[in-house]
């Protein structure tokens, strides 16, 4: 799917303006009308789950009530699966619309016979819009740096921290956490090379978030000896291929690659 | 009926690749790994993949023992045994598996497929030879949890079914002579 510059400018109004906002980045928190969901409000566990587990399924299609099951509620089946399901259902209906009028349709859960999906078009999703936003990024890369630039940095302000961290034991988050982490990582990596000659201090603050988020990411030494050479700090420049060298050699028994030392030859020869 | 949440144990398994050229002008690929704990927070670089193994082999043996930890000795002992024969073998059988993904992804994956199909063909194959019809696998390869319930109670019938018809056949076939 094409991106355009009204995608970006579409994006950015919800986040101001939607009447749901959903934040799944750094901490769960929901807001409506601009104001936070309690937990009592989401009452018992079960019916955060469910809805969180439905964010985390956003891009497939509906789930079948076995797939639910199966996925997050091991221990629940047959009737008592139903039950739960139904006040799990009814507790996620009453914080998403509150004010709905008896006998209406839902409008963002969606159920068919037995199963369910969220519609989340008319929502402000943190972790949706952080990947559009990317996109948005990579699609005008070439042709259009400074929307590239803008994307990258509305996406990267999403991301205050991993996926959905209250769920950290629950492994049917752990594979959206990983992809989007990896996501931020390379996006950091590749706002930090764009900022590189025009803006080396932001550069370089971005390859320090990277280092904060995974610690051995050697794109992310290699990009920070460059921005401290640029800003002509030679010593710390020097300092970050050291702990480079000591990291890789600590966590895998290997050195930095050839294209990080031929930074580190220029840096010492020039 | 469901299984125990303390019985599961997952793992998050990342791979960079690193292709360069070393100084003497050779291409080279490196794999940088970084195996996690889902359920315990640990988490493990490797260059090697046998790291990986042992790092799951110990979360999975700390598991084991966990759950053998109302047992008698002796059934500990033979528990262990066991697990340690499986992972005898994984810790043989899975580097060399993943290398050859990495090597030939493609074929690794059509092998693996060819493999499936065959498995698949064979199960058919010997449940036609039972039932004297044929049976589509594809059918049912999607199937539900309940579909799948529903089948292995019909297997369940028909292997009575059959059972019985054994029986009846024998007895025949002894009144005969």
């Amino acid at each position: 799917m094409s991106l355009t510059t009204n995608d970006f400018d579409k994006l950015v109004h919800l986040k101001e303006h939607a009447l749901i906002s959903i934040e799944t980045l750094g901490q769960f928190q929901m807001t409506r009308e601009s104001a936070p969901v309690s937990n009592k409000e989401w009452g018992r566990d079960r019916t955060l789950q469910l809805f969180q587990f439905l964010l985390t399924s956003r891009n497939r299609r509906a789930l079948h009530k076995e797939q639910i099951a199966d996925r997050i509620w091991e221990d629940v089946a047959g009737k008592s699966l139903d039950q739960t399901l139904k006040v799990a259902v009814h507790g996620i209906n009453k914080v998403l619309e509150p004010n709905r009028q008896k006998r209406t349709d839902p409008k963002y859960l969606i159920r068919q016979g037995a199963t369910y999906r969220l519609d989340i078009n008319d929502l402000f999703l943190d972790v949706d819009a952080f990947e559009t936003f990317i996109a948005i990024g990579n699609q005008h890369l070439t042709e259009d740096t400074t929307l590239s630039i803008a994307s990258y940095q509305e996406a990267l302000q999403l991301y205050n921290g991993v996926f959905l961290p209250e769920r950290m034991y629950d492994d049917w988050t752990s594979s959206e956490r990983e992809r989007l982490q990896l996501m931020a990582l390379n996006t950091i990596v590749e706002l930090s090379e764009l900022l590189l000659e025009t803006n080396p201090a932001e550069s370089i603050r971005l390859c320090q978030q990277a280092l904060q988020i995974d610690h051995c990411w050697e794109e992310a030494y290699r990009i920070q000896m460059h921005g401290y050479f640029l800003k002509g700090n030679r010593p710390m420049a020097l300092k970050t291929f050291k702990k480079c060298e000591e990291v890789l050699e600590e966590e895998f028994g290997i050195s930095p690659l050839p294209e990080t030392k031929v930074v580190l030859k220029m840096i010492k020869e020039k | 009926m469901a299984k125990k949440k303390d019985d599961t144990v997952s793992f998050v398994l990342r791979f960079t690749q690193k292709i360069y050229e070393t100084e003497s002008g050779e291409q080279n690929v490196q794999w940088r790994g970084n195996i996690k704990h889902v359920q315990g927070e640990d988490e493990k670089r490797f260059a090697e993949f046998e790291d990986a193994v042992t790092f799951m082999q110990e979360k999975l043996a700390d598991l084991t023992i966990q759950g053998i930890e109302d047992k008698s000795p002796k059934e500990q002992k033979g528990i262990l045994a066991k697990n340690f024969e499986l992972w005898k073998k994984m810790t043989v059988d899975s580097p060399k598996l993943v290398l050859d993904a990495l090597k030939d992804p493609k074929k690794q994956l059509s092998q693996v497929q060819a493999q499936v199909s065959q498995i698949g063909d064979n199960i058919t194959q010997r449940i036609e030879d039972r039932l004297g019809q044929r049976l589509d696998i594809d059918e049912w390869r999607a199937s539900s949890k309940s579909d799948h319930k529903q089948l292995v109670e019909k297997m369940d019938e028909l292997t009575k079914q059959l059972a019985d018809l054994t029986k009846t056949v024998k007895k025949l076939s002894g009144k005969k002579k």
